[in-house]
Formats: structure tokens, sequence, C-alpha cells
């Protein structure tokens, strides 16, 4: 770990593109950029995440502040602070176990059902507040959608389930819901491949499927953001590739905030990138930047693969 | 290096003669139990075998028929004879006697045992659903999940004749002095439900219609007993299978704004073939179930629309009569009551043990 080789021409350049008001990335050391940020982590001290200037302005479509997890006892997101922008492919990478399901799951508010979850700080969503006390989480998370790492159609047909938001919302004009299975499904690259069997069971899908149906679940009550925990990470390649490629498609229309485990696929997807590690955010900044010239030699460590 | 050479093949003799034994003792036990999983086949078999030939003689008397008939007559019936035009036979100035001989017939006991077992369900279902949500989507935020499952399991091993004495004691006197009175008092003035309070029966030759005395001891007193027994199995199998829908399926719904009551509907919808058998297994021990339906259903080989009124089950049938049963007949009949009630409970229980099967592999499969 701590045979770095130290990165020439990387850090005063970097240092120099950074806003000079932004205190987070003034405050970071600028001469030995060694592992002092995941030291600090890891002896539980407090750190300077490397914020890039285009990510800093606090106007996302979700705001997270100052936001920090209890499962019970256990700290295990610590005063985390992220802007989402709208209408871009946000990705969130780190180690297994750093916390990006926990927080991903944070902002529809999904930890609710966990037993002695606790939180500070807040989390807005469009300006609105998350864990405000008299939010309506119903409401919440029906401007929020979810897909999981583990496809979950309901075993229902395939129409019903992608009309399921709508029914559970109260919609029941047969038109209505015609209209929009077909407008979610062919935003899912599905409807081609589902078109006559509507009414069979979603069960009979095959695994690649069965996730963009997911993802037609998800969007057909369109959702101002789209939260995917790992939604690959059960898929073969070449559906892996349609997943992909659906996303860069969906994220024409929508807000996408992605966890991610492959490196490559953050990459491909996400315009902007954020890394966390132990619970805490690292680095953020565009996807581009964090790939190429991280601020910070441990993102590039961690991105080549030399640790995590 | 020789030495860890010798050392090894040593120790490798030591371990293919551990691994022999362990082959032997595999095989020895896959025999003990492919053996024992036949005995008990044979148990069955023989079963069915032994009431079937007992069966036969009232089988060959009254074939099928023994299915539809009402008729349940143990004893020789003496009667005035008439022709065929209905009036009475008389020789020498007296009316001629003729003897009728014993009749049995099954279908007030089936319609019994039906009935009785489908009331129980009624009562019993939406009770055991919300026990057993409650049981997984409640009672473990509380802490009280553990307790109140080995509560339910508790109330599943209560013997049936502490039920049954209940029953007796506190659920028919307080069906019969509160309930039924309050029931007929308001039910009764409703058009088109009159017949739930009285009935039409033939007292000395004559055919009168009266009011259903009420006893508390009828089919509704025994459908109730039934309900408050199979609750716990139904719950118990219940919370297993809702408890088997895997989590991905709940975050799924709540993740697009179900509400608890929506998510808790997905619940359910996932695992309803599951549910199903569970109700089935609970309809299975309804309709086999005797001790406390006995002492609390009134034992009357009749049927009747009304659940006010006493009726019957094969099972009660049997409990009651089988001890006394004196002709080869009677015993013959009894016994093809059992067998047919063998047979039902067979059926329901294969039924049932498939869906919960099937909705369990398909849970699995699922997670
Ligand atoms: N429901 C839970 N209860 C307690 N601890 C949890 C729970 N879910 C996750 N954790 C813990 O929180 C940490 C972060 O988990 P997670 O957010 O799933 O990480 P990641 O998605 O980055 O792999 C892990 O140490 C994990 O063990
Ligand atoms: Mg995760």
């Amino acid at each position: 770990m701590n045979e770095t080789p130290s990165k020439p021409a990387m850090s005063p350049v970097k240092v120099e593109a950074i806003d000079p008001l932004d205190s987070a990335v003034l405050d970071m050391p600028r001469q030995a950029p060694r592992f002092n940020v995941l030291s600090a982590i890891q002896n539980d001290q407090p750190h300077a995440p490397a914020i890039h200037p285009s990510v800093a302005h606090g106007k996302g479509i979700v705001e997270i502040k100052d936001f920090s997890l209890y499962y019970g006892p256990k700290k295990t997101v610590h005063s985390v602070s992220l802007s989402i922008p709208v209408g871009h492919v946000t990705a969130l990478i780190g180690p297994s176990g750093c916390g990006k399901s926990t927080l991903l799951r944070s902002v529809n508010r999904l930890n609710d059902l966990v037993d002695g979850v606790r939180t500070t700080g807040d989390i807005l969503v469009g300006g609105e507040s998350v864990y405000a006390p008299g939010t309506d989480v119903i409401d919440l998370r029906r401007r929020v959608g979810m897909v999981f790492q583990k496809s979950n159609p309901f075993p229902m047909s395939i129409f019903d389930n992608v009309v399921y938001g709508l029914r559970i919302h109260g919609e029941r004009r047969r038109s209505v819901l015609e209209e929009v299975c077909e407008r979610s499904l062919r935003g899912a690259a599905l409807w081609d491949e589902v078109k006559d069997r509507l009414q069979s069971s979603a069960m009979g899908l095959s695994g690649g499927q069965q996730q963009r149906l997911c993802i037609a679940r998800a969007i057909a009550v369109e959702p101002q953001v789209l939260l995917m925990d790992e939604p690959c990470s059960a898929l073969d390649p070449i559906a892996t590739l349609k997943i992909e490629e659906l996303i860069l498609e969906i994220s024409q229309k929508y807000t996408v905030l992605i966890v991610t485990h492959n490196m490559g696929q953050a990459s491909r997807v996400s315009d902007y990138t954020a890394f966390m590690y132990l619970g805490r955010l690292v680095e953020y900044g565009p996807t581009s930047h964090i790939f190429q010239t991280p601020t910070l030699p441990e993102t590039e460590q961690y991105i080549t693969g030399k640790f995590g | 290096m020789d030495d860890s050479s010798t050392s090894l093949s040593d120790d490798g003799s030591r371990r293919s003669r551990r691994r022999r034994l362990l082959t032997f003792a595999d095989g020895a036990l896959l025999w003990g139990a492919r053996s024992s999983g036949v005995l008990v086949l044979l148990m069955l078999a023989s079963l069915v075998v032994v009431l079937a030939a007992a069966a036969w003689p009232s089988f060959r008397a009254f074939g099928p028929g023994f299915l539809t008939s009402s008729e349940w007559r143990p004893n020789e019936l003496e009667r005035p004879m008439r022709n065929e035009a209905g009036q009475l036979v008389i020789e020498d100035g007296e009316t001629v006697m003729e003897v009728v001989p014993p009749e049995f017939g099954a279908l007030p006991v089936v319609y019994g045992t039906l009935v009785s077992s489908v009331l129980a369900l009624v009562f019993a279902v939406p009770l055991s659903l919300g026990a057993a949500v409650f049981l997984v989507r409640v009672a473990p935020k509380w802490r009280i999940a553990g307790p109140l499952s080995f509560l339910v399991e508790f109330l599943a091993a209560i013997p049936s004749l502490a039920y049954g004495v209940w029953g007796l004691f506190v659920l028919a006197p307080l069906l019969q002095d509160r309930v039924e009175p309050l029931l007929r008092s308001v039910l009764g003035p409703v058009p088109g439900l009159g017949w739930l309070f009285r009935e039409t029966v033939e007292v000395g030759g004559q055919v009168v219609t009266r009011d259903i005395p009420l006893t508390g001891r009828d089919m509704l007193c025994g459908s109730l007993i039934l309900a408050i027994m199979i609750v716990p199995i139904i719950t118990a199998i219940s919370r297993d299978v809702l408890k088997a829908v895997p989590r991905v399926q709940i975050e799924g719904s709540i993740a697009m704004g179900a509400t608890w009551w929506q998510s808790t509907w997905s619940m359910l919808r996932y695992s309803r073939s599951g549910l199903a058998g569970a109700i089935m297994l609970g309809l299975a021990r309804a309709a086999g179930e005797t001790m406390a339906v006995t002492m609390v259903i009134g034992n009357n080989n009749r049927i009747s629309p009304s659940p006010f009124a006493p009726a019957q089950t094969m099972a009660s049938l049997l409990a009651n009569e089988f001890a006394e049963a004196s002709s080869t007949l009677h015993r013959s009949a009894l016994l093809q009551v059992a067998l047919i009630l063998l047979v039902m409970s067979l059926f329901i229980n294969i039924l049932a043990r498939w869906l919960v099967g099937g909705s369990q592999a398909h849970a699995a499969a699922a997670h």
C-alpha cells in the first residue's frame, strides 16, 4: 500500500484546475499525495473528499447533505455529501461493503425496512427533503425508481408487471395502462421481444429480459431519479451489454444513480463517478476526470485494480 | 523425503479403510431409510386393504347408493304395511305389520363433514392469514415473533379432547344462551333467511314446521371448534410460506411506492399456492377431526341447511357408533364411511403438500 509510485505531473495540474473557493479541495494535502486519505479513513480521522468543481454547485436533483447512517451501533455511511446532476448517469464505485448499496437505498428510504437504522443529515430529491419528519415516503418512492441487483419481476403477467406502479397508485383506465405499458417496454428495449405475449407470465423471461422488464416497470411511473444497484451483476456479458446500452438510452430522459462493481461499466455508462471507501466519499467528479486524471492517487490505485 | 512418503501412504491406507467403513455405513443407512419408507407405504396400503375388505359387505348391499342415501337406520324397523295406493293393509281386522331391514346411507355425514369443514375454513382462514402476516411483518419489529410463534405451535399441540371440553362447557352454552338467540332475533325476521331458524320435520307421522330448538350443540358450534383447532396449523404453515418470500420481492413492491397493505398483498399473491396448501392442510385436519366435534356438533344424522341444527360428521359418526355396532352390516357400513374419510383426507393432503412444496421450490428458485 505504501510503496505507491508518486505520480509525476498529476497533482499540480489537477489542483490548479480546481475552484479555489472549494475548501474541501483546498484542505487537501498538495505536496505528498500518498495514501493519506485512505489511512485517515482507516484510522477514523477526518478527511476531505476531492470534489470536482463541476459537481460542487449543490444544484443536483439528488442532494445528499452530510448524510450518515447507522445500522444499530455500527456507523456505515459517514457524513457523505454528494450532488447528483440532473439528466446524467452517476456511478457509485468502491470496494465491496463500503456502503454503496446502503447509500443508494437511503435515497428512497428502503433502509426503513431494516431494524435499528438511524440517520443524520438529510437527502433532498427534487428539492424535497427525504428525511424530514413529515415526508410522504410513498410519494418519495414513486418519484425515485429502483432496479435491484437480482431481477425481481412479480409473479404475474408481463403487462401487469409493467403497470404495477400505476395500478397501486390508483390508475384503472385500460387505455392508459396499455399506452404506458407499450411506452415503457419500448423504453426498456423489450417491446419487440414481448409484444406478442404481454399476458404470459414474467417469470418465463430470460434473466436479461427480466432485468429489462424491471427497468420498464421502474420507468413506467416516470420517476425523477432511477436508482440501480449493480443491475448487471447477475447477467451474462451479452445481457450486460444490452442493459448498458439501455442505461445510456435512458439517461437522455432520466437521472440515473448506479452502483457498480465493474470499473469498465462505470466508465462506459456514467457521466460522473463517486468513489467511496469504508462509508466515506473519497473523490467525486466527471467520469473522464476520475478515470483518466484523478485528483487523488488513491482513486487511481482503486480504478487500476491495485486494491479493493 | 522417503520418510514423508511412507507416512503418506500409511495415511492413505488408513484413509481408504475409513472410507470403506463410511461407505458401508452409508449403504446401511440408505437401506434403513429405504425400508422404513417402504414400511410406511405398506402400512398405508394394508390400512386401505383392510378397510376395503371390511367395508365390502356394506358396499355389496348398498352399492354406489351408499353415497346418495340419507337413511341411516342400524336396527330393523317394524311398521304397518301399506299397499301401492298408500293405504294401510288390513287383514282380519288388524293392520298387517312389515319388517324393514336396516339401511345405511352416508350422505348426511358426508354433507356434515364437508359443510362443517368448509365453515371452519371460512372462520379460520382470515384469522390465520392475519396472524401469519402479523408474525412475519409486524411481530419481528416488536421482538415478539419468537414467543408468539411458540404460542401458535403450542396451540396446535393441545389435545383435541381439551378443545372439546372447552367447547362443551364454554362455547356451546355461550352460543345457546347469548349468541344464537341474538342472531335469531336479528336475522330471523329478515325475509329469505327464515330457513336459518325453522325446520320441517316429521313428528309421529305428521309433517310439521317448527322453530329449530337452539341447543348450542350444532353445526355452528362444531365448525367454530374446528376453526379454533385449525387456526394454529394454518397460521404456522402460512407463516413459513410467507417467510420464504424473497426479500427482493417485498422490497421491489415497496420501492415502487406500495403501501404496507399493498406490499402485503403482493406477498400473499406471491405465495398464493403455498397458502392454498396451508388451507388445504387445515381442511384435511378439520375433515378428520373427531373428539372435539363429537362433543359439540349434536350428533344428528340429518341434513339440515341451517347451521343452528345439530349435525353429524363422518368422524363423529364413527366415534358415536362404532363401539356399539352389533350387526356385521352396521359395522361394515361404518368402516365404509371410514374408508371414504381416509380416501378424502389422502387426496386433500396430497394436494396440499403438492401446493406447499411447489411454492417453496418456487421461492427457493427465486432466491
Ligand atoms: N441490513 C443490514 N444490517 C446491518 N448491517 C448491514 C446491513 N446491510 C449492510 N450492512 C453492512 O453495511 C456495510 C455496507 O454494506 P453495503 O451498503 O451493502 O455495501 P456495498 O453495497 O458497497 O457492498 C457492510 O459492512 C454490511 O455488512
Ligand atoms: Mg451492494
